[in-house]
């Protein structure tokens, strides 16, 4: 799971400037061609380094995204949430390993991006730094945020890095059982006692402002953004992806009975383009900088499994093997 | 706030450090190329990598990402940098027509040979040759399997670098039938939505 929101760093034109001209004709023709890059193919230096950024990003948040819910495992209700919850969980550490591996191919080593995670120089979906407090948290988490993730994910499957595509198509493949898994769990809910309604609509209340933050703030014009438009880096703008998402949830969330914390909340029939409340952007900068209620506790999580782990790496380790950036 | 993670609340673990992390490049090991049989009687097809210490890990490593979900009939596992490639053909060329084919042709090695005849997809395995090296398989697999569309891109690997579960292990792949719980069909809840409208209605 993933959101968009990854916020473009204008990384000065200069750098385009300073391209061989005849092959970034070329490398733009074969995009418009729609064929795929592939990881030993010339890349304007620009293309790698946010592709790396924003590959990286995604298999961040899988790992991060697990541990809300992956603490919920021995407390779900019941045996069958239980395997399910630790069947999506696994996936989604599984995701990780695919997105790692296709950013890897564009030169960035594996440790070199779990120490930016770990260090806080490397970020990942703002989402996860909010509190799963009950099960109606983590069910919130299973169906919408995953259900954003995905409409990420299937735009961005249609870029044109080889490798990206290729661990996305997968990794779409397995989100389906997420999504189908999270809205049961969540109609149970709904569908339950005045209590269970009650939490789920807690739930809805707490996770709606970041659950609008998830796709970024609108794109700033740029040529930059352009560029990236152009070569299928970014598929979507965040505001389209947000729109795609409320368009395809809001009516599934009030079917339910369960209300949207935001009154503005409606559907321009003429413009067909959904109505809100701007979300507050601040309060995503602050979070997204390290001042939300869980960063801290993510990070430790990862260090601690980092460190507890490195004696058996460090026994397994062949003194003689070199790194060598695999293949596609 | 108080955390909600078990790991930072009830076990106490340290939650903040004065100094960075630190990890050696070969932390996670070297990586090693994977390839998935789908169904039997079909080429094995790359499907990613795995970072392990040594091939066995690998295979167990491939087993768990590549076929937890949709299982298969066979894995084979390479490290990568014993895996030779070819330079990419450009548009709809054929690379062996831009290979220089003088390797050694005789010789009691055994090579297998990896096509990539869509771009985007996957390199798909073609077949085993016999040469002395690998300018001399690539030579031996133009004759034999350059056939059809172009070829954009071949891998070369030794037959004794690649370590594959053998065949008297199959069972290995019979997955259990009742894991339906990962699957998405598992989930219907059409009626439990229809029956609540129907319910606030009244």
């Amino acid at each position: 799971m993933y959101g968009g929101g990854n916020v473009f760093e204008t990384i000065k034109s200069v750098e385009i400037a300073d391209e061989d001209p005849i092959k970034l004709y070329e490398f733009e023709e074969r995009i418009d061609r729609g064929e795929k890059i592939e990881p030993r193919d010339w890349m304007p230096d620009l293309y790698r380094k946010q592709l790396i950024r924003m590959i990286e990003q995604h298999a961040h948040s899988e790992i991060i995204g697990a541990l809300p819910e992956g603490t919920w495992i021995t407390r779900a209700p019941g045996f069958r949430r239980k395997m399910a919850l630790m069947a999506k969980v696994q996936d989604e550490v599984g995701h990780a390993q695919l997105l790692y591996s296709a950013a890897e191919t564009l030169g960035k080593p594996r440790e070199q991006m779990i120490i930016d995670l770990i260090n806080g120089k490397s970020k990942y979906s703002n989402i996860f730094n909010y509190p799963a407090f009950t099960w109606a948290d983590c069910s919130f988490i299973s169906w919408l945020v995953d259900a954003g993730a995905i409409v990420n994910q299937l735009a961005n499957a249609k870029g044109s890095y080889g490798p990206y595509c290729r661990a996305l198509e997968r990794i779409c493949a397995e989100e389906s059982f997420h999504l189908k898994y999270g809205h049961h769990c969540v109609i149970h809910l709904a569908t339950g006692s005045p209590i269970q309604r009650k939490m789920m609509q807690e739930a809805v209340n707490r996770w709606w402002p970041p659950m609008m933050h998830f796709f970024g703030p609108a794109d700033k014009i740029s040529i930059h953004s352009e560029t990236l438009m152009r070569w299928k880096v970014k598929m979507a703008s965040n505001d389209a992806m947000r729109q795609q998402f409320l368009d395809m949830y809001v009516p599934k969330i009030w079917e339910l009975g369960l209300t949207i914390p935001d009154p503005k909340m409606k559907k321009n029939e003429e413009t067909g383009k959904w109505e809100y409340t701007e979300p507050d952007w601040e309060e995503f900068k602050r979070v997204i900088n390290g001042d939300g209620p869980c960063n801290k506790e993510r990070l430790a999580v990862r260090r601690i499994a980092e460190e507890r782990g490195a004696w058996v790496r460090r026994a397994l380790l062949n003194k003689k093997a070199e790194y060598v950036q695999p293949l596609a | 706030m108080e955390s909600l993670d078990p790991r930072i609340n009830r076990l106490k673990s340290k939650a903040e450090w004065d100094e960075e992390i630190q990890k050696s490049a070969m932390d996670q090991f070297e990586t090693y190329e994977v390839f998935i049989q789908i169904r039997e009687n079909r080429p094995y097809e790359h499907v990613g990598i795995m970072h392990a210490p040594n091939e066995e890990m690998a295979l167990i490593f491939g087993k768990e990402q590549y076929s937890r979900r949709y299982t298969c009939t066979g894995i084979f596992v390479v490290r990568t940098d014993h895996v030779k490639i070819t330079a990419f053909s450009e548009n709809e060329e054929n690379i062996y027509e831009h290979m220089d084919l003088n390797g050694i042709q005789d010789g009691g090695e055994s090579f297998e040979i990896f096509h990539l005849k869509k771009r985007g997809k996957q390199h798909i395995h073609v077949g085993k040759v016999e040469a002395g090296d690998y300018e001399g398989a690539l030579s031996v697999s133009a004759n034999l399997y350059n056939i059809g569309t172009p070829v954009y891109n071949v891998w070369v690997v030794k037959t004794s670098d690649i370590l594959s579960i053998p065949p008297e292990d199959k069972m290995i792949w019979d997955t259990l039938p009742e894991k339906k719980f990962r699957d998405a069909m598992a989930y219907k809840a059409g009626d439990k939505i229809k029956e609540f409208k129907e319910r606030n209605q009244k």
